[in-house]
């Protein structure tokens, strides 16, 4: 109760605002001339100013010392923490930074306690000896089954080691580290490491190490090789034409779908790791001539300052990164296809794909970016933009048709032709619900019936759709619980909902939609227009990355053409849009089809 | 105090638009009857011409203030008095245009289409409209009017063509209407309905640059003098002179003739959330004028805690007159009439009166 | 930027859910709560001012198709009778006896008596235009007889639903020309005009119970000299039918200002159309020029909207009226071959004087009886001055009574319909006609 007393006075009572620094995009100054020239035609954007130098300068430091920084983070963070079990663990954290010891019964001990074992049923230790020139030096192999590939290490690591090692080799047999390396592990990735934390760290990502008695390092071994999905169709986002891979769980091979269709060698993959625990690696994609330095440096900084113990997916990493949470519609565009990324990418965003989940994020986001399905750019001009128009109706169907509805029959009666006015009268005149309660009773199992079919088991779902729209409709009809008119326009909203392309955005509209029910309510169309202000307010406010949300509209930058709501022609667009402030803000020259004689370029005045 | 704020033309031009046609949704034609009878079109055009003129004039003595608003070159002019002197009036005047605005479009909204509501609890619904826009701010608010704007203008000349078929050119005719006199002399003062401009002199730092200001100027009073011509043309199109002085609503009424067969009519409705928009954002840009006014007059740091309070204190005043008519009475009769002095003349005279004081102060130096 | 939204958000949630606890009271009726009134019909009452008969629609009969069975189509409306000092008193006591409120956003016809009608109706149609929910477009009737009668006759039969078959017969004029399209608002707009008078369509019950008593009493063809009626010779109760739709409309009443002062029967409604140029087409017989006793119709529709030159002559307005019509050969009786190249300057001759003649008689009749600018010929005049106060000066309304017509009427015949040339009939007797 006392809390809520203090969140209305907080309302109520101003409070001093805190001195943020916010991020705003700006273009990144550019040392070659010929750019300056550019830079002034575009320059016309109306939301930068601010000085990030300072910024930029800190970012350098952060980057620069970041390992140090995360150390220090990571002690400090140690510290805090008083359990018992915490101070055992800071006990070997300690320790894994500790060198590996060149007693291999040290290693064993060590290893041993480390992973637990053998209480841990999936580490596999595998002890052996290598007999070198009549020598035999014992040796353990660790890994964790399951995530490596089985005939990897019994091919490429235990069997040249156990077996091989007697042929008669020519090398230094005295300099071990280098004859085991050079001669004994016929493995491509092939690492040595001299402290435990390295050694770990590769182990508990699909890697194999190998022990050996009298060397102070250890050898891992990418062999990588858990069981993973395989490149298939998207789920969520399908098309009729155009690519049909979609990004699976695996990071590299999401990086290698995306660089196979850029084909590009300014195309930057960054490593990034995140979660202290899990260092769920991260890669940080975008085209080093394209992507504005700032956005780049913006996203890296805001992905290095996460501290979480564990990062799984990318939405998580979503909610983490994005400008607000409260804010309703999502900030950041996530996206199963590589083609869309890379058509992204090439406009100049940041893209971040983090291992272990299909959904790759791309930043800033803009509105209009919301509505683009991947099909967009490849079916032709005409036909994109009439699915562009209906994408449009069907988002303001889902987000405005019922609040219309319940404002029209409670305030505006006489705004309906009265034909359809007594066809809804007739319909209501047996139910015995106010026309909201009904629209409630209707939404909400509209939405029960939506989730259920997500939860139940894969066979019984699409039916359960059906079960829902028809039984559960006409016997509320014949119930005489809802009236049939309301059936219609419940359906509808719900199939306006699925035609918008971002999942995201459905939600929003979706959670939205039942504010403006209790606007169209409670006063009519001034509420419903009330409700549209505050939320276009609010969308206007909105920043993502620094890039206003409505971007090409309000504040309108110099390309509406191309970047509003509808698409032009392939051929015509020619600028990447303006509002994110790429270094190149060229796609193609103003005559991008030579063979058509005597094509008008779009706009030659930076053709200077 | 180098302000962070900026935006380009296109959204300025949108906001001034918005705050010089939001009397076209509310009583404009019918004024404009009132003043010149079925010619009442060729007054706006005249006082479009009038105000195109004046602000070659002021846009020119603006030329020496790039960066400065209105209060800056005033607190130049005569320091910490000027400022306060300039700025109790811009305040007094926004304080009463946003008190009658919000009242009349209350009473409008009322008469419309929630008759049985209490009235302030429809101007509830303005004032959180105008809370959460004066609090998002100047730049939130212009990008929403540069979003909403096309949208507004397209169903505007919808509603203005929708009702071609009702035109009647011999509703135009004897064409002076009242008389020359009325258009010609009599019109002068109603440059008044231009007085948002003053609002340009304080944006216009926002907007950076004079060649911007100066485009905005131009650009919005020429959009704004067709959207106001038009308004009047069509309306004295449709309803012949006599018969045209009984409508509260010029533009809502005419909305209700919007009749193409049994189906596509009684569209009006539709045409009130394009009329509430146009109210919400005038109220929220002109309070958030108010209030930076304020601040910028008493040199405050923030301008957000007094927002809830002006609000507080417009809907107060708003609710004094005691029945619409009065208000209408007050805006036509006394505020119209005066309130060029403040927007023109208070305007150019304090940068006249600056660019003196400079020349003076050189030759002094 | 988090804290301010969120801080919004909050103070949008908290007033959103104040606005809701007010809620449940002022504006919000639900669609069923409310009783729409169709029409409206006022008749001087016997024990007040007024008589007003209330059509409601029942929306169940309406709205639900396959419920309220075809035939029986009274069961769509229903009617209420109830006498009272004006026409909001009269929905106030109504209220009190109907179960729900009564709602007048989509009543599509005001029908008055003509016994109010003649008296004046500025009253009433004063209070219905300040009124929000009585919307521009709502019909305008003047019954001749009891506007009760006349509703309680309407037995919509062709649709379920009342207000549609308003709107679709009072809109017919487009097609038949015997009535016009007399809108609230339009009624408005020329009472208060200073250079036209408005005008109301005739609405009747008809007066004939079976086809035995069908007479022509009520007929006007012996005013114009006719042997026999044309089709536009009545008004409307006076037309010889009989059927299960006893409610007609034909013909228009004249009004001076907000009083009725005379009527003209469908065939000079015809004129009325043709002078304001608003219809789309109608059917128009005339006598065969060659053979008496046959008739030939064709379709008529307007080549170029009428132009009127006015002047004044010794303080009498002179009216040039040029008149451009086409038209489509429907049916020629006798199988003359009019459609011959040679033959149709006959034809057209004839539709020319027939039609000047009769829009003389017409224009006349506005001008010297009714002493009513219905055609808005002062509208032209207007044009002529540049100032109002000498426009008000002039008082056109008052001159028009002495105005000379000059009517120059041009008919082309453009189509023959299906048949380009009529053949002869051969008999017993051999080939009759054409010659």
């Amino acid at each position: 109760m006392r809390k809520f007393a203090e969140t209305i006075k907080s309302l109520l009572i101003f409070q001093e605002p805190k001195e943020v620094e916010k991020f705003v995009l700006e273009e990144t100054e550019k040392d070659e001339a010929d750019n300056d020239a550019e830079e002034e035609n575009s320059g016309k954007e109306d939301y930068t100013a601010s000085n990030s130098e300072g910024k930029k300068e800190n970012w350098i430091t952060n980057i620069m010392t970041a390992p140090f920084v995360m150390e220090k983070e990571k002690k400090t963070a140690d510290k805090g923490n008083k359990g018992e079990k915490d101070k055992k663990k800071n006990k070997d954290s300690k320790n894994q930074r500790g060198n590996i010891s060149k007693k291999i019964s040290e290693n064993l001990d060590y290893i041993k306690k480390v992973y637990s074992i053998p209480t841990n049923g999936d580490i596999v230790l595998r002890e052996f000896d290598i007999t070198v020139k009549d020598r035999t030096i014992s040796a353990f192999a660790i890994f964790i089954d399951g995530m490596t590939d089985r005939m990897v290490i019994n091919h490429a690591i235990l069997q040249p080691l156990m077996m091989l090692s007697n042929l008669d080799i020519k090398g230094n047999p005295n300099e071990l580290v280098e004859y085991i390396k050079k001669h004994l592990l016929p493995q491509s990735q092939l690492n040595i490491s001299d402290t435990y934390e390295k050694v770990i760290s590769e182990v508990n990502f699909g890697g194999c190490a190998v022990f050996i008695d009298g060397l102070g390092v250890a050898f891992t071994a990418d062999v990588k090789g858990w069981e993973h999905r395989s490149v298939e169709r998207p789920n969520t986002e399908l098309v009729i034409r155009g690519p049909q891979e979609g990004f699976t769980e695996v990071l590299r091979v999401n990086t290698a779908l995306v660089r196979k269709i850029l084909k590009d060698e300014d195309l930057i993959v960054e490593n990034v790791e995140i979660g202290r625990r899990s260092k769920t690696p991260c890669s940080m994609l975008y085209i080093k001539d394209i992507a504005n330095e700032k956005l780049v440096n913006e996203v890296r900084r805001r992905l290095k300052s996460i501290k979480i113990d564990y990062l799984q997916d990318s939405g998580e990493l979503e909610q983490l990164i994005e400008d607000s949470t409260i804010l309703h519609t999502p900030q950041i565009i996530d996206t199963e296809r590589p083609d869309r990324v890379a058509s992204m990418l090439a406009e100049g965003k940041v893209a971040v794909i983090v291992s272990g989940s299909p959904f790759a994020l791309v930043m800033p986001t803009t509105a209009t970016e919301l509505f683009r399905s991947a099909e967009d750019s490849y079916v032709r001009f005409p036909y994109a933009n009439f699915l562009k128009i209906i994408r449009i109706i069907g988002l303001f169907l889902t987000l405005l048709l019922p609040g219309f509805y319940i404002a029209t029959i409670n305030y505006h009666v006489e705004m309906l032709p009265t034909d359809l006015l007594l066809a809804i009268e007739a319909s209501r005149e047996r139910v015995p619900f106010p026309s909201i309660v009904e629209m409630l009773i209707l939404e909400v199992s509209f939405e029960l019936i939506r989730e259920a079919g997500v939860r139940i088991p894969g066979p019984i779902g699409p039916t359960l759709g059906i079960i829902g729209a028809l039984i559960l409709g006409q016997a509320a009809v014949a119930a005489n619980i809802v009236s049939p008119i309301l059936i219609i326009i419940v359906a509808v909203t719900g199939i306006g909902s699925f035609s918008v392309p971002s999942f995201s955005l459905a939600f929003s509209l979706r959670i939205l939609r039942f504010g403006y029910i209790l606007l169209g309510t409670i006063a009519g169309f001034l509420g419903l227009t009330t409700g549209l202000f505050v939320h276009l307010i609010t969308l206007v406010n909105a920043k993502s990355f620094g890039v206003p949300f409505m971007a090409p509209m309000g504040p309108k930058t110099s390309d509406r053409y191309t970047h509003e709501l509808t698409r032009a022609p392939v051929w015509k667009q020619e600028r990447r849009p303006d509002f994110l402030n790429p270094k190149d803000i060229r796609k193609q020259p103003p005559i991008s089809r030579e063979w058509v004689k005597g094509e008008q370029g779009g706009d030659e005045e930076d053709e200077e | 105090m180098k302000s962070k704020i900026a935006f380009g033309v296109w959204e300025a031009v949108t906001i001034m638009v918005i705050l010089f046609c939001t009397q076209v949704f509310l009583d404009f034609p019918r004024t404009m009857v009132e003043n010149a009878g079925n010619a009442g079109w060729i007054l706006v055009i005249y006082v479009t011409i009038i105000v195109l003129l004046l602000f070659a004039i002021m846009s020119k003595l603006y030329s020496r203030f790039e960066g400065m608003d209105i209060l800056d070159i005033s607190e130049y002019l005569a320091g910490n008095v000027g400022r306060i002197i300039a700025g109790m009036v811009f305040l007094v005047y926004f304080v009463f245009i946003l008190s009658v605005v919000l009242r009349e479009y209350a009473e409008n909204v009322k008469t419309v289409s929630l008759p049985t509501t209490p009235i302030v609890y429809i101007m509830c619904f303005f004032a959180i409209s105008m809370i959460v826009g004066a609090y998002a701010g100047i730049e939130a608010l212009v990008r929403t009017s540069a979003v909403s704007v096309p949208v507004i203008i397209v169903a505007y000349i919808s509603i203005l063509l929708g009702v071609s078929q009702y035109f009647d050119i011999t509703n135009l005719f004897p064409i002076l209407g009242t008389g020359a006199k009325d258009i010609f002399i009599n019109g002068i003062p109603k440059i008044s309905f231009f007085s948002a401009i003053s609002v340009l002199f304080f944006i216009a730092p926002f907007v950076k640059t004079y060649k911007n200001f100066k485009s905005v100027g131009y650009i919005s009073i020429i959009i704004a003098g067709i959207g106001l011509t038009l308004s009047s043309l069509v309306y004295m199109l449709v309803f012949p002179y006599p018969a045209s002085l009984e409508n509260v609503l010029p533009l809502y009424t005419l909305a209700r003739l919007i009749n193409y067969g049994r189906f596509f009519q009684r569209i009006e409705t539709i045409f009130v959330v394009i009329w509430d928009t146009v109210a919400m954002l005038y109220l929220s840009t002109v309070l958030f004028l108010t209030v930076y006014v304020f601040k910028k007059t008493f040199k405050l740091v923030y301008y957000k805690p007094l927002i809830i309070p002006f609000t507080l204190i417009i809907v107060t005043v708003s609710l004094i007159p005691q029945s619409y008519m009065s208000v209408v009475e007050l805006e036509n009769r006394y505020f119209r009439r005066i309130i060029w002095t403040v927007s023109f003349a208070f305007i150019t005279l304090i940068m006249l009166a600056a660019i003196l004081f400079k020349k003076r102060r050189k030759r002094r130096s | 930027m988090g804290k301010g939204s969120f801080r919004i958000f909050c103070l949008v949630l908290i007033s959103a859910l104040m606005l809701i606890m007010f809620t449940g009271c002022f504006d919000r009726r639900e669609v069923d709560d409310l009783a729409y009134v169709i029409a409206i019909g006022l008749d001087k009452g016997k024990t007040n001012f007024l008589k007003m008969t209330l059509q409601i629609a029942v929306p169940l009969a309406v709205g639900s198709g396959n419920e309220g069975g075809g035939g029986n189509g009274n069961k769509s409306v229903i009617l209420t009778t109830i006498e009272t000092p004006s026409i909001f008193s009269g929905l106030n006591m109504a209220n009190n006896y109907l179960s729900k409120e009564i709602n007048l956003s989509h009543a599509k016809v005001v029908v008055f008596s003509e016994e109010l009608a003649r008296e004046g109706i500025q009253k009433y149609i004063n209070a219905l235009k300040r009124f929000r929910e009585v919307r521009g477009n709502t019909y305008i009737v003047v019954s001749r007889g009891s506007a009760e009668e006349y509703l309680r006759s309407i037995k919509p039969l062709l649709e379920v639903n009342p207000a549609k078959f308003f709107e679709m017969n009072l809109s017919s004029y487009r097609y038949t020309s015997f009535t016009a399209g007399s809108k609230l608002l339009d009624f408005q707009l020329q009472q208060t005009s200073s250079g036209s008078q408005p005008v109301v369509t005739l609405a009747s019950t008809g007066k004939f119970e079976s086809s035995d008593e069908f007479n022509l009493e009520g007929s006007t063809y012996k005013e114009k000299d006719r042997s026999i009626p044309l089709e536009g010779d009545f008004m409307a109760g006076n037309i010889p039918r009989v059927g299960d739709l006893k409610s007609e409309i034909m013909g228009i009443a004249v009004f001076d200002g907000a009083k009725m002062v005379g009527e003209l029967d469908g065939g000079e409604v015809t004129y009325y159309l043709i002078v304001n140029g608003s219809f789309d087409n109608f059917y128009f017989t005339f006598a065969d020029p060659l053979h008496e006793g046959d008739y030939i119709l064709v379709s008529i529709y307007t080549g170029r909207p009428p132009l009127s030159k006015m002047n004044m002559v010794e303080d009498k307005p002179v009216i040039d009226l040029d008149i451009k019509l086409e038209g489509d050969i429907i049916s020629i009786q006798s199988g003359e071959n009019y459609e011959d190249i040679n033959k149709l300057p006959i034809l057209e001759k004839t539709v020319e004087e027939f039609m000047k003649k009769e829009m003389e008689r017409f224009l006349y009749k506005t001008s010297r009886e009714f002493k009513s600018d219905i055609c808005g010929f002062g509208k032209q005049m207007k044009k002529k001055f540049i100032d109002w106060n000498e426009w008000e000066k002039f008082n056109w309304l008052s001159k028009y009574k002495d105005a000379e017509f000059n009517v120059n009427i041009d008919f082309k015949v453009r189509r023959p319909g299906l048949i380009v040339r009529s053949t002869p009939v051969y008999t017993s007797e051999g080939k009759v006609a054409p010659k």
